[in-house]
């Protein structure tokens, strides 16, 4: 009871204050009820609202409420005040938020007080107490003085009588006022508590704010001087006379705007009416929504537009006065000197001057502006996009010759024993035996296992070329120089297959017909000494004989003499013992013919093209552009649809038959002519010798079905050969059954690579 | 501790294979930690083998084959040579047509007989018969059946049958006995004509083949009797089979990847040793069921292996000859390197024969018989 009555006090007085006090303040309301009353005057927010706790304080206010309701301008409805009442809920954060500001305005008043008399007396705050001016100092220092300090002028403060415990005693039991007398240590006064002091203490003990009464502290927050216009002005003054005599610079601008208006200069603002109708049709206008999509070309240049080269900012060292670790030493300005003015680091010599009045004229100034304009006239005009692609995309990906095997890898065996250059090789069908064919006139037979020349044979000139009859039971021997083709029986071998070859060609003498007049080719058979030296037959030619081959069967075979116009090749049956020319004329000069290894073509390779001609039908099949200057070797896969060529200028190209009358691919490994190119029969592999005394193997591996293209992949060159002459590998021939390949060189070896 | 003086004389093993490098090296190659426990074994060092004598011949020495003191050589001059083991002619035979490409003793008694054959490039292998008392040599029977050339021949451990292995991708078996079989005699009266009759040698008779097999797609380069029923061979087609002659019939097919050319199986250790066209020697167990795995591969040769041999008495050891002018004298045990290198060919051995425990003999392109003395080490 005693506090809520002290509280009461408090608060009158401070209400006394605002009351009698400054005239700004004069509505101020002292309770929330006046606050909002006055809110609705001033049509104000009623957000910030103070609310009431709503505790026995608001009893105790309505004797105030009448008294300040006097003092209102206005009285409010009830219905509105409850209505503000209601949203107090709600507030409670923003009222906590307000109640510093509205503390420090209380304080301040609190400050102003007139009515204080001596506030030194009474005065309990935290001040520092300007009566003993001894310092923060322990007081026990004075406890054997009888002063306990001194005051701003120098005279000792004496100590205040201080009675003993029974007076102290007594005092608790007599005085009233003991329970609020304090000590003052610093002046050694006892001081009474007065009843604000008390309240304060009070408020302070229940964390309340020391003076205000929590109505004051929520005080309502009243925008006096808002944006609102009230209805009602602060002040009664009538308005100033001046303020009715039109402006004379207005009358001057309305004057221009309605001679504007007059002549047509000035359109009127259009009518409400006229706009909306306005709006309205520009709405209606539909149109292309991705129609900017298309870029003009000014936009598109607009938009590709590449800046002009900026010059580099100038740098420290282009000062006028540059630190001096920009300029140059000697060394430095020597080598500047000396090098070309292109690989100057920097195109001047950084130079120092003590003022910037000193700095002479820039020598350099026109013809730097000149690199500057042919800069601006050299600078790229268009985006290049560049391609960014890995290189190692564009190769092919092709399998490692690792995983192709087995293909020819090491050089095994020589066969050694020819004096001159072998010009030719061929192996039989078996695989146990190899003739060669040498420029020493000499035909030699190997074993093949062991590099052993089982036979010589020595005929009259330099062999030209040499093939054995791919027919396994048949034991025959082509063999070619000049005009003469010499078919042998080598004598090697099965004696049954031998002697079945002899009864074979024994037995067709008989069948001979009549040699075709028009194809001047003599077939005799070889008697007496040549007969014992294994000839059997020999077919003489008209012209010099450059190429021999057989037909897969090996009943009939080809011949090509170069110079034989019209009759350059030949097809020889060797059943029948009839030779005829199939070609009634000349398309150039003829390099190699091979027979199609199952059906009735023959390949004619000319210098720059192969003609594929069917036997049967007697026409042309297909043309096949070689893409090289001089085709010097052809070669047939055993399927029959890959051709392989060679040619003079180091290349090789591949043909599908299938897909194209242009290589497939073409290979240019070799550097230099290419002299022969041949297939495996059983293994995917290929191979190309040439003049480099390389011999390169590639594996070449074609599919049955139509989708896939040949594979072809490189996986070894073979090297052993010396070139004699400028000549290097002559001929070179596959095993028939193993992935081995023989070379016969101008060195006079032939060797074996296995 | 083992003496100073012999260290040098010994070999070491771990893990059945000898020890070539440092005991560091090889536990760091063979990521072995050098904490656990190895064992390590030691055999006395073989001696290098020296090289004792060289026979010369006319033409290459193709084929070599020795009994316990005479040595049989066939050569490319269609002839064959009977040599003493200390290195004295006692025969040159001429009777072939073609080069000589295999030889192998039949049987020889010291001092009184001996019978061998030869096979040629005249597809005939021909059954001789050597009368050591009167030095009298005569080819007894003509061996005909063969379509291509007899490139390897070997005789049964009991030697009264022999088979051969030609070009013609056959494998022939026949009777090795002298003397003529009734079939022989009725063909000889019959069947053969009289003008061949002239050409043929007189005294000899052609025999024919007993059983004919086939199977190998490419000729047949050497061949084995395993006992007395099995036989194996090697061929340029990549593999090796076991046939049962008995039955008739192939048993097994090893597949290799590159040719053969020569093979050789060892009585004692039941392995076979197959020369390569791939300079390779490869080691395979015949026994074991799934078959097609190589045991061991023996990389050193720089050619062609023409030939190779097994020791007679020991296990481990076997020669092997090759196109790069080298015989190499290998152990088992030990794939990396030979045991030795034994140099003097000036040209392609084509043939290596170790039948005779203290010589290892090889005839080469260079027209030589090379004869080197091993010494047999006694444990």
């Amino acid at each position: 009871m005693i506090s809520s009555k002290r509280k009461l006090d408090a608060v009158n007085k401070n209400n006394d204050i605002l009351n009698s006090g400054v005239d700004l303040f004069v509505n101020e309301p002292p309770d929330e009820e006046d606050v909002s009353d006055q809110d609705e005057d001033s049509s104000s927010s009623d957000d910030d609202n103070v609310n009431d706790d709503g505790d026995s304080d608001s009893s105790q206010y309505s004797g105030l409420e009448e008294e300040v309701a006097s003092s209102s301008l206005d009285d409010s409805s009830d219905e509105e005040e409850q209505g503000s009442d209601s949203d107090d809920d709600d507030d409670d954060g923003e009222d906590l938020m307000l109640s510093d500001s509205v503390d420090n305005i209380a304080i301040g008043t609190n400050a102003k007080e007139p009515a204080v008399v001596d506030e030194y007396e009474q005065d309990s705050s935290d001040e520092e107490d300007i009566r003993n001016t001894v310092g923060n100092i322990p007081m026990e220092w004075y406890k054997n003085y009888k002063h306990i300090g001194y005051d701003i002028e120098g005279r000792k403060l004496i100590k205040p009588e201080h009675g003993d415990n029974l007076d102290d005693f007594l005092n608790k039991a007599d005085d009233p006022n003991y329970w609020r007398t304090v000590h003052n240590r610093l002046t050694g006064q006892n001081i009474v508590l007065s009843e604000e002091d008390v309240q304060l203490v009070q408020n302070l003990l229940g964390k309340t704010h020391p003076t205000q009464s929590t109505e004051e502290q929520y005080a309502p927050w009243v925008d006096w001087f808002s944006s609102e216009v009230m209805i009602h002005p602060l002040s009664n003054r009538p308005e100033h006379k001046r303020s009715f005599i039109p402006s004379k610079w207005e009358k001057l601008k309305v004057g221009q705007m309605v001679h504007a208006l007059k002549m047509g200069w000035m359109k009127p603002s259009k009518t409400q009416e006229e706009q909306e109708k306005e709006e309205e049709e520009q709405d209606d206008k539909f149109y292309m929504i991705w129609n900017e999509d298309e870029e003009t070309e000014i936009s598109k240049r607009y938009r590709q537009h590449i800046p002009a080269p900026k010059t580099s900012l100038p740098g420290h060292a282009e000062s006028y006065n540059p630190p001096p670790e920009y300029l140059f030493t000697k060394e430095e300005e020597q080598k500047w000197r000396d090098q070309e003015p292109e690989q100057r680091r920097m195109n001047f010599m950084p130079q120092k001057f003590s003022n910037l009045r000193t700095v002479p004229g820039y020598s350099n100034f026109i013809r730097e502006r000149f690199e500057r304009c042919l800069d601006l006239y050299l600078c790229p005009r268009q985006r290049k996009t560049r391609m960014n692609v890995d290189p190692e995309d564009l190769i092919p990906r092709l399998p490692k010759p690792k995983d192709l095997q087995p293909f020819p890898t090491t050089q095994s065996l020589v066969y050694l024993g020819h004096t001159d250059m072998v010009r030719c090789i061929s192996v039989d069908p078996s695989g146990q035996w190899l003739v060669s064919g040498s420029d020493d006139c000499s035909v030699r037979v190997w074993e093949v296992s062991t590099g052993r020349c089982m036979k010589t044979l020595t005929v009259k000139e330099k062999v030209k070329g040499i093939a054995w009859n791919p027919n396994p039971a048949v034991c025959l021997l082509a063999i070619v120089w000049e005009k003469t083709v010499v078919l042998l029986n080598p004598g090697v071998g099965d004696k049954l297959q031998l002697s079945n070859t002899d009864n074979m060609l024994a037995s067709q003498t008989q069948a001979e017909s009549s040699a075709d007049s028009k194809v001047a080719v003599s077939w005799s058979v070889c008697e007496g000494s040549e007969h014992d030296q294994g000839y059997r037959l020999k077919l003489t030619h008209a012209h010099d004989v450059s190429q021999f081959t057989w037909h897969s069967k090996g009943d009939y075979f080809a011949t090509v003499m170069p110079d034989g116009q019209t009759r350059s090749v030949l097809i020889h049956q060797l059943s029948r013992r009839r030779s005829q020319n199939p070609f009634s004329k000349s398309k150039g000069s003829v390099q190699c013919v091979r027979f199609h290894p199952l059906r009735p073509f023959l390949f004619v390779a000319t210098q720059r093209y192969v003609r594929v001609y069917n036997l049967l039908k007697q026409e042309l099949s297909k043309k096949l552009q070689a893409n090289c200057k001089w085709v010097s070797s052809m070669a047939v896969h055993a399927e029959g649809d890959n051709v392989i060529l060679g040619s003079y200028d180091s290349k090789m190209s591949w043909f599908d038959l299938d897909l194209s009358t242009k290589p497939y691919q073409t290979m240019k490994h070799h550097k230099k002519a290419i002299r022969q190119v041949c297939y495996h029969k059983k293994y995917p592999l290929f191979a190309s010798a040439s003049d480099d005394c390389s011999l390169i193997v590639c594996h070449g591996r074609v599919y049955n079905d139509m989708l896939q293209n040949p594979l072809i992949v490189p996986v070894k060159v073979l090297r052993g050969h010396k070139a004699e002459k400028g000549v290097g590998i002559l001929d070179c021939v596959f095993h028939p059954s193993q992935p081995w390949i023989f070379s016969a060189g101008a060195d006079t070896t032939i060797r074996l690579y296995t | 501790s083992i003496d100073t003086d012999f260290s040098g004389n010994f070999d070491f093993l771990i893990d059945g294979e000898f020890l070539r490098v440092s005991l560091d090296r090889y536990l760091e190659q063979s990521a072995v930690s050098s904490e656990t426990v190895l064992q390590i074994e030691y055999v006395e060092r073989h001696p290098a083998p020296k090289p004792e004598d060289s026979l010369n011949h006319d033409d290459w020495v193709s084929a070599v084959h020795a009994t316990r003191d005479c040595i049989l050589t066939g050569s490319y001059d269609n002839t064959l040579h009977l040599w003493t083991k200390e290195g004295d002619l006692l025969h040159t035979i001429p009777g072939h047509t073609h080069p000589v490409k295999c030889v192998s003793w039949i049987n020889h008694e010291a001092g009184k007989e001996g019978s061998f054959l030869s096979g040629s490039h005249d597809q005939t292998v021909l059954l001789w018969h050597w009368k050591e008392l009167g030095n009298e040599v005569e080819a007894v029977h003509c061996c005909r059946g063969h379509a291509g050339s007899v490139d390897c021949v070997a005789v049964n451990q009991s030697g009264d049958k022999f088979c051969t292995g030609s070009w013609d991708k056959m494998l022939k078996l026949w009777s090795a006995e002298l003397s003529p079989t009734d079939s022989e005699e009725i063909m000889d009266a019959e069947d053969i004509p009289k003008k061949k009759k002239k050409m043929s040698r007189a005294g000899m008779t052609t025999r024919v083949p007993i059983l004919t097999l086939s199977g190998h797609t490419e000729g047949v380069s050497g061949i084995v009797w395993l006992g007395e029923d099995q036989v194996f061979t090697a061929s340029w087609d990549h593999t090796l089979r076991l046939w049962d002659l008995q039955k008739a019939e192939q048993v097994t097919a090893l597949q290799g990847n590159k040719v053969f050319l020569s093979v050789a199986y060892s009585t004692r250790s039941g392995l076979l040793v197959t020369g390569s066209a791939d300079r390779h020697v490869r080691l395979w167990d015949p026994r074991s069921s799934e078959g097609s795995i190589v045991k061991c591969t023996y990389t050193s040769h720089q050619g062609w292996v023409s030939s190779v041999a097994w020791s007679q008495t020991s296990e481990h050891q076997f020669i092997s000859g090759s196109y790069d002018n080298l015989m190499k004298l290998w152990d088992k045990r030990s794939p990396k390197a030979p045991l030795y290198n034994l140099v003097g060919h000036t040209d392609k051995i084509l043939s290596v024969d170790w039948s005779i425990p203290s010589l290892l003999l090889s005839g080469g392109a260079d027209n030589q018989l090379r004869i080197f003395q091993y010494e047999e080490v006694t444990v």
